[in-house]
């Protein structure tokens, strides 16, 4: 518990003091919200669906930066080499970043209500968060392990870019930006097979009062499984190398 | 014996990092571990505090597995004083090494005693590379370990930083703890080491005090001044600067008879022994011809 709270604390302390990282990756979901989509939603049925996919926006940003780009620069770094030889079990550093990971998402979800309930006839009922916040976290865990795959797979350098190159058309075919039928029509016949488009259809009922299809949830299930076990495949051949 | 590592291999992808290394630290003394670049020193010192397995043979540590976590309450480490994480500040650093012993060091006594008092509240990434090694070394002490494994714990020091950081690592020893160095200074080795291992190509090449490697090279330095060479058997070097003669021999008593008989006029004679350097080039051109 102590050591859990003091890793969480040097990781919160050091996202803190770099805001030229943490207020960009908490704003630009918002921003990207009340530019594009927050003008053309004339309804509520619509404003809810909209914020519910910025809002998986806004957690799969944090997420998969926060695991990818940021246990990249960590393999470049001596000091998680340092941290590994202290007599603490590696879980301790890892769920202080999962709670970093999860504190952030947070915070960028809520800046995404706070632009919403400013700009748009968003009715979200109380009773509605618990499915929501769960249909999040789902998520959330499986980009976390994509990231952490993504680091671990490229070159510290390389991971910057090909996240990016992963990132934006992950969100955009996911459909979350606009509405898949809304999509160019090849963009619609792919969307189902991504585990973005996969993350919606659990985030989509959960906004709008509709029930759960169990096939998207053995999806998601199937996805972070196979992201975890890339991700661990790829640690281990890094560990045999360095 | 607090740790101890027997035949043990190790490759790191395509090299050969250890090629069957067996060797003891021993509670309470110095051992220093010297060798070229890619003598394997730090992939030994990577398999003994836990950070990799070795392919074949043992590694203990505190009569455990180092790979374990709780073994490790024993082991203080520096880390590479070009890694602190960013944006955190001198005591922040410290205190979260403190967080994972059960009787740390108190944070203050502990700057003070590394001349940082002043810059606890610091961020790392604005320290001097004096002061991030001085940090890397404090590090190294925070949990109060038996074993302090300090990795090149002087690069880049001035004279003044180097003396200063011997005098902690003395006390250290004299409170009871054990030490494992590497470094690149031999001064340094000769200075502080109870026992030298000297490794080369993923082998321990030589081992014993600095005394013990200095004598099985055998040599010794007769050193005069006079006005011109004079001719000499039994050197196996020789070196001039101005009117001053080193000559080195493996019997300095037969060579002073051999100057007095020849009447060479010398002043200021002085038989000196031979550096731990010298001593270590040595062992490494043996190791070469072998």
């Amino acid at each position: 518990m102590k050591l859990w709270m003091a890793h969480t604390k040097a990781e919160l302390l050091a996202l803190l003091r770099t805001p030229g990282f943490l207020i960009p990756t908490m704003l630009f979901p918002s921003m990207f919200f009340l530019m594009f989509a927050a003008p053309n939603l004339p309804s509520t049925a619509a404003a809810n669906f909209a914020t519910g996919s910025f809002m998986t926006f806004a957690v799969f940003t944090v997420t998969f930066f926060q695991f990818g780009v940021g246990t990249a620069n960590e393999r470049e770094n001596p000091w998680s080499s340092f941290v590994r030889t202290l007599p603490a079990s590696p879980l301790y550093r890892n769920a202080a970043k999962v709670t970093t990971a999860a504190v952030l998402a947070l915070l960028a979800a809520l800046v995404l209500v706070l632009a919403s309930a400013a700009s748009t006839p968003l009715d979200l009922p109380l009773a509605r968060w618990p499915r929501i916040f769960l249909a999040l976290a789902a998520g959330g865990v499986m980009m976390g392990m994509l990231g952490t795959a993504l680091a671990y797979l490229v070159t510290p350098k390389a991971a910057l870019p090909l996240a990016n190159l992963i990132y934006l058309p992950l969100a955009f075919i996911g459909g979350m930006w606009m509405p898949p039928e809304l999509l160019p029509k090849i963009v619609q016949e792919i969307s189902p097979y991504l585990p973005s488009r996969q993350w919606m259809e659990l985030v989509w009922p959960a906004v709008g009062d509709g029930s759960w299809d169990v096939g998207h949830w053995l999806a998601v299930a199937g996805f972070t499984v196979a992201f975890a076990a890339l991700a661990g495949w790829a640690q281990r051949r890094d560990e045999a190398v360095r | 014996m607090i740790a101890a590592v027997e035949n043990v291999h190790k490759r790191l992808g395509k090299v050969q990092a250890l090629r069957g290394v067996s060797l003891d630290v021993r509670e309470g003394e110095l051992l220093a571990l010297l060798g070229p670049n890619g003598a394997g020193k730090t992939t030994l010192v990577s398999l003994l505090v836990g950070l990799r397995a070795p392919d074949r043979g043992k590694v203990r540590l505190a009569g455990g597995d180092p790979r374990q976590p709780a073994t490790r309450r024993v082991l203080g480490l520096t880390p590479q004083a070009t890694g602190f994480p960013p944006a955190l500040r001198v005591r922040e650093v410290v205190e979260l090494v403190r967080a994972h012993y059960s009787h740390p060091q108190p944070t203050d006594a502990l700057l003070d005693r590394f001349g940082l008092g002043e810059l606890a509240a610091r961020n790392v990434q604005a320290l001097s590379g004096g002061q991030a090694r001085r940090l890397a070394v404090a590090l190294a002490f925070a949990g109060n370990p038996r074993l302090a494994v300090l990795d090149e714990p002087t690069t880049g020091l001035d004279v003044e930083s180097r003396r200063a950081l011997w005098r902690e690592i003395e006390r250290f020893k004299q409170e009871g703890g054990t030490v494992l160095l590497t470094t690149h200074y031999l001064e340094e080795a000769e200075a502080l080491a109870d026992r030298v291992a000297v490794m080369n190509r993923g082998r321990v090449v030589s081992e014993g005090s600095p005394e013990a490697i200095k004598r099985r090279v055998g040599l010794k330095r007769v050193r005069f001044r006079a006005a011109e060479r004079p001719e000499l058997a039994g050197v196996e070097r020789y070196e001039r600067e101005g009117d001053l003669h080193t000559f080195w021999t493996a019997d300095a008593d037969a060579l002073v008879r051999r100057i007095a008989e020849q009447g060479v006029a010398f002043a200021d004679l002085e038989v000196l022994p031979i550096s731990l350097e010298e001593a270590f080039l040595a062992v490494l051109d043996g190791e070469v011809q072998a």
